[in-house]
């Protein structure tokens, strides 16, 4: 497992932000999901054992959290979601500076920044100060400083935050190919569902602190046995009555018809409406739930 | 170029032992110093004193050996006591002791403007940009980053004091050409190195605490002028008031001073140089016959109390009856002003401890 927790608990005075969560991760990459206040910044604080946990224990790649931290560290990239800039230093120094501080020699840094600089498309950009770069340069600068050292596992807390979309889409792909093609463990804490759904494969929903789903994606956007989604090539409000005749609810959803079969029906029953009403039908796919509808059952379920 | 272009490499080197991580951050701090111009030429001028010391240890040791090369300027040294250009070299641990005392007194001004220079934006600019989380999710721990910063001003204090005092004295032994030097001034050398870590420890742990506690780094040199300029008038103030004798340990400067008089034994070399200057003047004025004597001096400059001063034992004017002599002005003694650099430092302490935090209390 690349991530196990057990009964962690961590609460700042009167709040909880941990409560008694116990999780264990696959290797990959992960999502970790939750609306605003669920723990998912804390659970990352404390498996980098930066927080001092009230309670539980975690091993992150196989270490303990509590014991070592600073192994974890190493063996870790970690992209914090806040603003954070060594100051008075041009990109490429940024990052070699973030090699030399896991103990790189300098040279070695330096050598191994410009390449991860070309990674991540920075390129005659890496000679100005920080300071003077846009949201989405500062993004792929902490992950080429997140990743200079070649981590095991590399953490990024809200990556695409405050990006416009194609910068969004830069950062995603980035994350993909490190995931799919570098062989790269990460873990992804995000509130934008599309993103986690764009380069994970295993999401972990987290609410007030509590483990509320995990999962493979794939699983989870499980097809429903009697939900089907079809287009026909005719009126879809007229076979939508057809099919009420016989006793299918269905509901338009985009340019289809997402319908619901009684018990004991089976897809059979809508070639029979269609035969029927000499209706063509296009399109028909058993419906699979959306990572959105996921989360918000998890959710709503803890809610 | 659209990103992913360039392929990513594992890296598989050799890492650096985790005790020395603190050293990236020193490095770093150091290289970063170095585009400050002012501070380039505030640590050039801070190697003039070396020189002198230096010069002056040569002149002294050819001195010692009566070197011929000297007799050009000899008569620098004509004002010196008989007894002194009879036998310099038992003159030797005092002259050098006062020569190196003299250079840490001004290395200690060139110190202030050094790190007024350096120090405040070592924590102010992490604080206000933010660069915590990137020092502490790295395999760092707080007191790795506090090295590493104090670390840079530390290289700077020791790269005008420490390491010119020591090639001044390697320079001096050299000149010198006599093994019994290393007997006579180990002292001066151990009194160097000794200041040397109470001036950086104390100067540079202030230093980090000020920088701590404001993201704007004019505020803290602000902060660091003050110390040094208030300290002086609160003593000139409380010269008015009973707590007089106590008043120097209210300057951070004079406390400095008092503990470097005390590593060098500044006073007792001082004292032993004037009686064997007053002895010269008497011997002076007693071959005169007549007229006033010539100030006994070195290098033309005159040493030792000024002419027309009474003698320490010169008779003094009678007191009243009921006079009650008070010995309440004497400065309180160096074992105090100790304590204030060693409470100042561990408030210092307190400081980046409460100010520079875990992420436990981050954002």
């Amino acid at each position: 497992m690349l991530i196990e927790l057990e009964d962690l608990t961590k609460t700042y005075g009167a709040v909880t932000a941990l409560a008694g969560l116990t999780v264990a991760m696959p290797g990959g990459s992960v999502g970790l999901l939750g609306p605003n206040g669920a723990g998912k910044t804390t659970m990352i604080r404390g498996l980098l054992g930066l927080i001092r946990l009230d309670s539980g224990r975690g091993r992150v790649l196989g270490m303990d959290v509590e014991r070592q931290a600073l192994e974890i560290r190493q063996a870790t990239g970690f992209v914090p979601e806040d603003e954070c800039l060594f100051p008075n230093v041009t990109g490429v120094q940024f990052v070699a500076y973030a090699g030399e501080l896991v103990g790189m020699p300098p040279r070695d840094a330096l050598r191994r920044a410009h390449e991860m600089l070309d990674y991540v498309g920075l390129d005659e950009a890496r000679y100005r100060r920080v300071e003077s770069y846009s949201t989405g340069m500062k993004q792929r600068l902490k992950i080429a400083a997140g990743i200079v050292h070649d981590p095991k596992l590399l953490i990024l807390d809200e990556p695409t935050n405050g990006m416009d979309p194609a910068g969004r889409s830069e950062i995603l792909a980035l994350c993909r190919d490190l995931a799919r093609a570098k062989g790269m463990n990460l873990l992804i804490s995000s509130h934008l569902l599309p993103d986690v759904e764009a380069v994970c494969e295993y999401v972990v929903v987290l609410g007030r602190g509590r483990l509320l789903a995990r999962g493979k994606i794939a699983d989870l956007k499980r097809p429903h046995d009697r939900e089907y989604e079809l287009r026909v090539r005719g009126d879809h409000d007229a076979f939508a009555r057809v099919l009420a005749r016989r006793g299918v609810e269905s509901s338009p959803i985009e340019d289809r018809l997402l319908v619901a079969l009684p018990a004991g029906a089976d897809a059979a029953t809508l070639w029979e409406a269609a035969e029927a009403s000499s209706e063509q039908i296009r399109m028909l796919r058993p419906r699979r739930s959306t990572l959105e509808e996921v989360f918000l059952r998890a959710v709503g379920g803890a809610g | 170029m659209p990103i992913l272009d360039q392929g990513y490499q594992h890296w598989d080197g050799k890492l650096a032992g985790r005790g020395l991580r603190w050293l990236a951050i020193t490095r770093q701090g150091v290289k970063a110093q170095f585009k400050n111009r002012w501070m380039v030429s505030t640590l050039v001028g801070a190697l003039a004193p070396a020189l002198a010391l230096a010069g002056f240890l040569v002149l002294w040791g050819l001195f010692e050996q009566q070197a011929t090369i000297l007799e050009p300027i000899l008569f620098l040294f004509r004002d010196l006591p008989q007894e002194i250009r009879d036998g310099p070299k038992a003159f030797r641990a005092t002259f050098w002791t006062l020569a190196f005392a003299l250079f840490f007194q001004v290395q200690t001004f060139f110190a202030f403007l050094l790190v007024m220079l350096v120090g405040p934006d070592l924590i102010s600019q992490d604080l206000r940009f933010n660069a915590l989380p990137l020092y502490l999710s790295r395999p760092l721990r707080r007191v790795d980053y506090f090295l590493g910063k104090f670390g840079v001003i530390a290289t700077f204090l020791v790269a005008i004091m420490l390491a010119p005092a020591l090639l001044a004295y390697l320079i001096g032994l050299a000149f010198s050409l006599d093994p019994s030097v290393l007997r006579d001034t180990w002292r001066v050398l151990a009194a160097s190195a000794a200041f040397s870590a109470v001036a950086a420890a104390s100067m540079g742990l202030l230093m980090l605490a000020m920088s701590s506690l404001s993201r704007n780094s004019r505020f803290v040199t602000a902060m660091w002028v003050a110390l040094w300029l208030l300290g002086g008038a609160a003593v000139d103030a409380a010269r008015q008031t009973p707590a007089r004798a106590w008043a120097p340990l209210a300057s951070y400067s004079d406390d400095l001073a008092s503990v470097r008089e005390a590593l060098f034994d500044h006073d007792a070399h001082w004292a032993h140089l004037s009686d064997v200057f007053s002895r010269g003047r008497d011997a002076v004025r007693g071959a005169a016959g007549f007229g006033g004597p010539r100030r006994t001096g070195l290098f033309g400059i005159p040493i030792g109390p000024p002419r027309g001063a009474a003698p320490p034992d010169a008779p003094r004017p009678p007191m009243p009856p009921d006079f009650e002599e008070l010995d309440d002005d004497a400065p309180p003694g160096w074992p105090w002003s100790a304590g204030v650099l060693a409470g100042l430092a561990a408030g210092s302490v307190l400081v980046l401890s409460t100010r520079v935090r875990s992420l436990d209390r981050l954002k």
